[in-house]
């Protein structure tokens, strides 16, 4: 309604309304960028592995001198470990999803010979069923029969598996648009001695161990391999709600089996998840917590120079009110002022958050902003803006019209 | 007469406390989060070897095969058993150094202190000269010892705490690592390079140093296993460790060290020659494709600051900068509060200069006021980081450099938003503003 | 036009209570051109205040224009003084970022006038003070009798019954004074109610109707003897 004389008395004290149009701008530039890291970043760390989280654990040991019967070892453990009451499955696991340091194969390919694939996928080998122990999901074929668990010694042999579950994304990979892949074989890489392996299932989703940003991270595969190696790592499985006890008896049970090992580490999901993403999760929390004293600084900026602006102006106030001002048209005047500064600053900061937006496409591979962010942070910004001005308008409208008259 | 601005100063700050309280802290946090972030990115893209950096060099040899999957160009980040222990036999510069990083188990025999996994690396002796590692006690093993494979080790003073009386000589004693007992030449003093520079790949590269240093063919002779990455371009020629040391497979990083005096491109010529030599042999099928690096060059190429850092560095400062405009923004509401003042000190004869001195030393108050806090928000900043990833606990440092940064930096950046406002406070003229008053 | 019966104001402040107005009766007819006089710290402004019903009262009756004050919201007094009442100030009290046209505006603004009727009465008032070929200047740039002309087209424009005037001509001198009295008989003449209050006795002379406080209370005195008190108690300020 009155936009025109504010802004004409506002162009005649023109620094601080500036100052705090370039505080508007700059801090949605910011904030905009900001809650799209954020929400990149958290949305990364919150992806699903494919496995029941919730209930699995792992536990890892070592020995310090070289182990004679290392078969033997495995099979006590096993028995030691499925013994305890709560456990629901237990295997032999070379990898775990979070466990972040995985066994990559790359070069896998359809057609034998061909030495130029650039597919990889991550390689689990177990000699159980990682579709119990993990708890995955099964959507095409079977799980591995116990015929085809292959035992290799790596320090003898290599291991040759025959058959193979995949995730359906490696499926898609490897078959583009195939109906079916259970049944059909492939070759890890192309070396001339490389043997077909057959797909015998397909699961949804395992993630791998290293869990990168991406379509990469689902491109696994699983054999039914269990090594003969000194080092031993188990995947376990409770019952839903037993994980603890189970976790604490079972690093019991299996210390007391050889006194020839160290415990490497033991942990649930949840710990692995919080090691694997602890760099997302703090540069999401820097980001949150810049962004928070952002708005806190904004708002303090625009309530400090807006309770100033209102301390300046009691006799002009006072001279509205006695010139038939209602305390609400006070109110609207100082609440316009302010809207007219933020809107200036929240279109300046539209296009330096564009600007910021693209530096960072450039220097840290983010996808380009959404605009959804702009509007949201525009959004945010006027509330803000709104919020801080609300305080000293009201102080403003409170303002006795005898101040015209009992002047200072 | 400073004396009198500075109590002004303070005078005209407990006068409106809310909004001094406001700059103040607007200040600090913005100071805390510039240094913060600053302090990490100091600390990772230091160069913990800065007087050797022309001498000490990274080379790698392109030994992958033709028709390559994931072809970028670029030669294996490591090199083979085979070349790195044919470079290291053919001593090209003043030292040369092969590693890779081993995880051993130690076991003290006590009772009291049961077996433990710690880190390790196997190298050769010149590794200590070349990265400069202080001896507490003893010194590195001979070359005899290197050529020998003898079963020697040099600890880490912290391993020498823990498995003997701290402060007693532990040189000539055995220590089991791995099943095996080694003597004992030497112990390391603390020494934690940031980076650590000689192992950027498969380990922390913000992590302390390691524990135990052995002699690379021990190492290998004992078969202790790799910890750390490895790329294979083709199978392994056999199964098991003894493969991996005939394979294609890159697992070993090699440090040569120049004299002052001779060349790079000297060193880069025998490269190529190596490379040559090896490809009548019938090995590395590409197109000669070497890299060598220096320290710096090095810790560049491997993105040793990652892109969060420099992120958040790039982030927290243009957050100082809102801090700063809220900081000019509120000073200028304050100064132009009382344009009468100003008007009465010039009326009673005070230069325009002496109002300019006034208002800045007022800013400046605020700025000392602000590094203070910040400084104070930095330090648990930091502290928080650490408790959240304690693999940051050596770049999380505030060191005196940082400690002087801080304060310049909000002094500078108090001085620059007072600027401004000081600026209109001189622009009131005397008569002007007794007319409107 | 304006009545009141037996009003009084009391300030409190945190330790003094001051009975700035007491037992006050008056009543101005429609038409007149009043000038209150008394001494310093009598009343006057507060009277005047009370009347332009920027203060509230105490006690008492007060009637403007036959509507009955007490009781009012905050929103019907605004509206009751934006249409009825004009005021001119001793300081002006212009708004300075605002130039002539925009601050003769800001009633009529509030009255909600449309753009064609504002544009109208602004260069209507303006042009009865004989500014209005300043339009566009800013307050700063006008001489004190300048500025007083346009918080006087201001307090026109809105065309109010009563024109309230607190020492109009205080910061001015006699000559600029006797120019904006001129400008306020005009006004009387046409129609609008004046209140006025003055130092000055010579301008007070010019007025229909003398009113004198005294601590808070009216006393409507003769001629003869109003002029030689307002010269007493006039004195001790003159300085
Ligand atoms: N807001 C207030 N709080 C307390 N006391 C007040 C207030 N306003 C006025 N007074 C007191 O009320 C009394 C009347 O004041 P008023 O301003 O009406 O005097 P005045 O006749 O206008 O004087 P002058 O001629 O000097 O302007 C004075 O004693 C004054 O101190
Ligand atoms: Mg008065």
């Amino acid at each position: 309604m009155e936009v025109r004389p504010i802004l004409s008395a506002m162009l005649r004290n023109k620094t601080a309304p500036l100052l705090i149009a370039a505080q508007v701008a700059l801090t949605l530039a910011i904030i905009c960028n900001a809650l799209y890291i954020i929400r990149d970043r958290l949305s990364t760390a919150a992806r699903p592995t494919g496995a029941d989280e919730t209930n699995l654990f792992e536990i890892r040991f070592y020995p310090h001198r070289p182990i004679a019967d290392i078969r033997g070892m495995q099979i006590r453990d096993l028995e030691a470990l499925r013994a305890i009451p709560g456990v629901r499955s237990v295997a032999w696991v070379n990898q775990i999803p979070l466990g972040q340091s995985s066994w990559n194969i790359g070069g896998l390919t359809t057609e034998p010979g061909k030495r130029d694939s650039n597919i990889q996928a991550t390689y689990y080998f177990s000699g159980g069923s990682l579709i119990d122990t993990f708890g995955l999901r099964l959507i095409e074929g079977r799980d591995f029969q116990s015929s085809e668990v292959v035992e290799s010694d790596p320090r003898k042999e290599r291991a040759e598996p025959q058959v193979m579950i995949i995730t359906r994304a490696l499926a898609e990979l490897l078959f583009p648009g195939a109906a079916s892949v259970v049944g059909k074989s492939f070759y890890l890489g192309g070396s001339d001695d490389a043997k077909p392996v057959r797909i015998v299932g397909v699961v949804e989703r395992l993630q791998s161990p290293s869990a990168p940003a991406g379509a990469r991270a689902e491109l696994s595969m699983i054999a039914p391999i269990t090594y003969l190696d000194g080092y031993t790592r188990y995947a376990v499985r409770a019952e839903p709600g037993q994980r603890e006890r189970v976790m604490a008896e079972a690093e019991k049970a299996l210390l007391a089996l050889s006194n020839d090992r160290v415990l490497l580490g033991k942990g649930g999901f949840d710990e692995l998840r919080a090691r694997r993403y602890s760099g997302e999760r703090i540069m999401a929390g820097l980001l949150i917590a810049v962004t928070g004293f952002l708005l806190l600084i904004t708002a303090s900026g625009i309530v400090g120079i807006a309770s100033l602006w209102v301390n300046q102006r009691r006799k002009q106030i006072g001279v509205r009110r006695a010139l038939g001002g209602r305390r609400v048209d006070i109110l609207r005047y100082f609440v316009t002022e302010n809207a007219i500064i933020t809107t200036a600053g929240v279109l300046v900061g539209l296009s330096l958050a564009l600007a910021l937006n693209h530096v960072l496409v450039g220097a840290i591979e983010l996808p380009r902003l959404p605009l959804i962010y702009l509007g949201l942070g525009a959004l945010v910004m006027w509330l803000l803006g709104l919020l801080a001005v609300s305080g000293p308008a009201w102080r403003a409208a409170q303002v006795s019209p005898a101040i015209a008259t009992r002047s200072v | 007469m400073f004396r009198y601005y500075l109590s002004l100063g303070f005078r005209s700050l407990r006068r409106n406390p809310v909004l001094t309280a406001l700059m103040v802290l607007t200040l600090s946090v913005g100071v805390a989060a510039s240094i913060t972030t600053l302090t990490i990115l100091h600390a990772m893209s230091g160069n913990p070897l800065p007087h050797k950096n022309e001498q000490l060099l990274v080379p790698l040899l392109d030994n992958l095969p033709a028709d390559n999957g994931n072809d970028d160009g670029e030669p294996p980040e490591q090199l083979t058993f085979m070349d790195a222990m044919k470079l290291w036999e053919q001593k090209a510069a003043s030292r040369q150094t092969p590693l890779y990083g081993l995880s051993p188990a130690i076991d003290s025999g006590r009772a009291d202190l049961p077996p433990f996994f710690t880190e390790g690396v196997a190298i050769g002796r010149d590794f200590f000269a070349m990265f400069e590692a202080p001896f507490l006690y003893g010194d590195a093993w001979s070359a005899e010892e290197d050529a020998r494979a003898a079963k020697v080790a040099v600890i880490s003073r912290s391993l020498a705490d823990r498995l003997f009386d701290s402060g007693s000589n532990p040189v000539g004693k055995t220590v089991r690592i791995s099943d095996n007992d080694f003597s004992i030449v030497g112990v390391l003093d603390s020494w934690n390079p940031v980076p650590k520079v000689y192992r950027l790949i498969g380990s922390e590269r913000f992590d302390t140093s390691e524990d135990v240093f052995v002699p690379i063919r021990t190492a290998v002779a004992l078969e202790f296993d790799r910890n750390g990455s490895m790329d294979c371009s083709s199978e392994p020629p056999a199964p098991g460790f003894q493969g991996y040391l005939q394979s294609e497979c890159n697992w070993v990083q090699y440090w040569a060290e120049l004299d002052a005096a001779s060349s790079r491109s000297r060193y880069a010529d025998y490269l190529l020659a190596y490379v040559n030599e090896q490809k009548a042999l019938g090995r590395f099928v590409r197109p000669p494709n070497n890299r060598l690096y220096n320290v710096g060059e090095w810790l560049d190429s491997r993105g040793v600051v990652d892109d969060d850092t420099r992120t958040s560095t790039w982030l927290s400062f243009a957050f100082l900068l809102v801090c700063l405009v809220n900081t000019v923004g509120l000073l200028l509401a304050k100064f132009s509060a009382r344009p009468g003042e100003i008007g009465v000190r010039r009326a009673l004869g005070a230069t325009r200069a002496d109002v300019f001195r006034q208002y800045l030393t007022e800013a400046a108050v605020i700025g000392v006021v602000g590094a203070l806090i910040g400084l104070v928000l930095t330090w648990s900043a930091l502290a928080y980081i650490r408790s959240l990833d304690a693999s940051l606990a050596l770049v999380t440092r505030l060191d005196g450099t940082m400690l002087v940064t801080a304060v310049a930096v909000s002094i500078a950046a108090s001085l620059l938003a007072g600027l401004l406002p000081t600026w209109r406070a001189c622009q009131v003229v005397p008569a002007l503003q007794l007319k409107s008053q | 036009m304006l009545k009141m019966q037996n009003l009084s104001k009391v300030y409190r402040t945190h330790m003094i209570e001051t009975q700035a107005l007491r037992g006050f009766d008056i009543h101005v007819r429609e038409g007149e051109f009043v000038a209150v006089t008394g001494p310093s710290g009598s009343g006057k402004t507060t009277f005047l205040n009370i009347a332009g019903l920027l203060e509230e009262f105490s006690s008492g009756e007060y009637l403007i224009d036959g509507v009955n004050v007490a009781g009012l919201d905050d929103n019907a007094r605004s509206r009751l003084r934006n249409e009825k009442i004009g005021f001119i100030f001793q300081g002006f009290n212009l708004i300075p970022d605002l130039n002539l046209f925009d601050n003769v505006d800001v009633p009529l603004r509030y009255r909600g006038f449309d753009s064609a009727e504002r544009r109208r009465r602004i260069e209507q008032s303006l042009t009865q003070v004989g500014l209005a070929s300043r339009q566009r200047h800013y307050p700063a740039e006008l001489s004190g009798g300048q500025q007083q002309r346009v918080a006087i087209a201001r307090a026109l424009a809105g065309s109010p019954k009563l024109l309230l005037a607190d020492e109009p001509t205080g910061n001015l001198d006699s000559n600029m004074a006797r120019g904006v009295m001129e400008l306020l008989e005009e006004i009387n003449a046409a129609g609008t109610t004046i209140l006025m209050v003055t130092h000055d006795p010579e301008l007070a002379a010019r007025a229909q109707r003398n009113v004198h406080i005294i601590d808070g209370q009216v006393s409507d005195l003769e001629h003869e003897t109003r002029r030689a008190l307002a010269s007493l108690s006039t004195t001790p300020e003159a300085v």
